[in-house]
């Protein structure tokens, strides 16, 4: 309350005694008045320079670059990446799991014929076999010791495939991190716009500088950007561009 | 041979390992970022570098650059195994003095494919 509005109040409450204690039913009215009116503008004054201050931080807040660009560009790629995220894993999870299927026939395969040469060489070196089966039983080894290396080299080669098919947890973790980023930097502005709604801020117009070579993780939607290689012939014929 | 694997992913260090192993390579050693991999390097003994782009601490390009500032290390083949795929990023790389660039999700053909052309060029050089 200022001063002048205090002497203001403070004569006029005098003036409201002397008028209850002298009965003048229209000096009181008067008197009230005043007091009343005082309140009213020290209210009427708050308000004014809270609907300044909402102005304020909502032209700030529609100033905020970074707030605009993180809702046009960064949210909508954020459901990009997520979107590359399950496609990634889901993709690696097929890939091995059609691995796991193409080498469990082999291993069975390798087994079902090792127990039936045990049983037959078994029979045979307990002298239980005729010469016509013992034939047999030479063909059977003859034909399965190939298949026992073909079988390992394709489960080796299997092996391996699924190993490299776990590269996704390289890939797709590099996205969440962008992705936690962003959730981070979308926290930030919203605790600034809270701070805003309470008080004047001078907005940030901080613009984000472009680096063309900072690290980006996988690229999301690679084929619409020109700017972006596809696949190993393609860093390959660069390179070769650049006389490497 | 001793081959260094700089990977912040603990998994696709686990896979270049494996992948070289079967290449013939037993002797690997491992480090999470450039920041770990330098005094590896400079302690000696480390033939051959295997290093992704983007980690935390140091990234890959400057692990590069720094590996070609250092006058014991300059001449130590560095082949990049990464999933930047800008055309401006695999030209630094390439500025940079990197030997090999292969881009992730790659193949085992792919790394000994490009494992071999490096030591082809040492040799032919040499």
């Amino acid at each position: 309350m200022d001063s002048t509005n205090k002497a203001v109040q403070l004569e006029a409450a005098h003036a409201l005694i002397d008028a209850l204690e002298s009965d003048d039913e229209n000096e009181i009215k008067h008197h009230l008045g005043i007091l009343t009116q005082s309140q009213e503008n020290e209210l009427f004054d708050e308000v004014g320079k809270m609907t300044r201050e909402l102005h304020d931080s909502l032209s700030n807040f529609s100033l905020d670059h970074r707030l605009i660009d993180l809702t046009n560009n960064d949210i909508p790629n954020t459901r990009d990446r997520l979107n590359y995220v399950i496609s990634t894993t889901e993709d690696a999870a097929h890939k091995t799991l059609g691995f796991i299927e193409k080498t469990l026939p082999l291993a069975s395969d390798l087994k079902q014929t090792a127990e039936k040469i045990d049983e037959s060489w078994h029979r045979f070196r307990m002298k239980e076999m005729g010469v016509e089966e013992f034939r047999t039983l030479s063909d059977e080894i003859a034909s399965y010791l190939p298949d026992v290396k073909k079988h390992s080299d394709d489960i080796h080669a299997n092996l391996s495939e699924m190993m490299l098919a776990q590269g996704f947890q390289d890939l797709t973790g590099q996205v969440i991190r962008q992705v936690i980023n962003m959730v981070e930097e979308v926290e930030d502005n919203l605790i600034r716009l809270v701070k805003l709604s309470g008080q004047y801020q001078v907005a940030k117009t901080d613009k984000k500088v472009v680096d063309s070579i900072k690290a980006e993780g996988p690229q999301i939607n690679a084929e619409n950007n020109p700017n972006v290689v596809n696949n190993q012939d393609e860093v390959d014929d660069l390179l070769s561009s650049l006389g490497f | 041979m001793k081959i260094l694997i700089v990977d912040d992913f603990s998994t696709m260090r686990r896979i270049i390992k494996n992948l070289l192993r079967d290449l013939g390579f037993n002797n690997t050693e491992e480090a999470d970022d450039g920041l770990t991999a330098l005094p590896i390097l400079q302690a000696g003994g480390i033939d051959f570098l295997v290093t992704d782009w983007n980690m935390p601490g140091m990234q890959g390009i400057d692990l590069l650059k720094t590996v070609r500032a250092d006058e014991t290390l300059s001449k130590l083949p560095v082949l990049m195994v990464t999933a930047e795929t800008k055309r401006e990023q695999i030209i630094e790389a390439a500025q940079a003095g990197v030997n090999g660039y292969i881009v992730k999700p790659f193949t085992a053909a792919t790394l000994k494919d490009k494992i071999d052309k490096i030591f082809e060029r040492i040799e032919t050089q040499a």
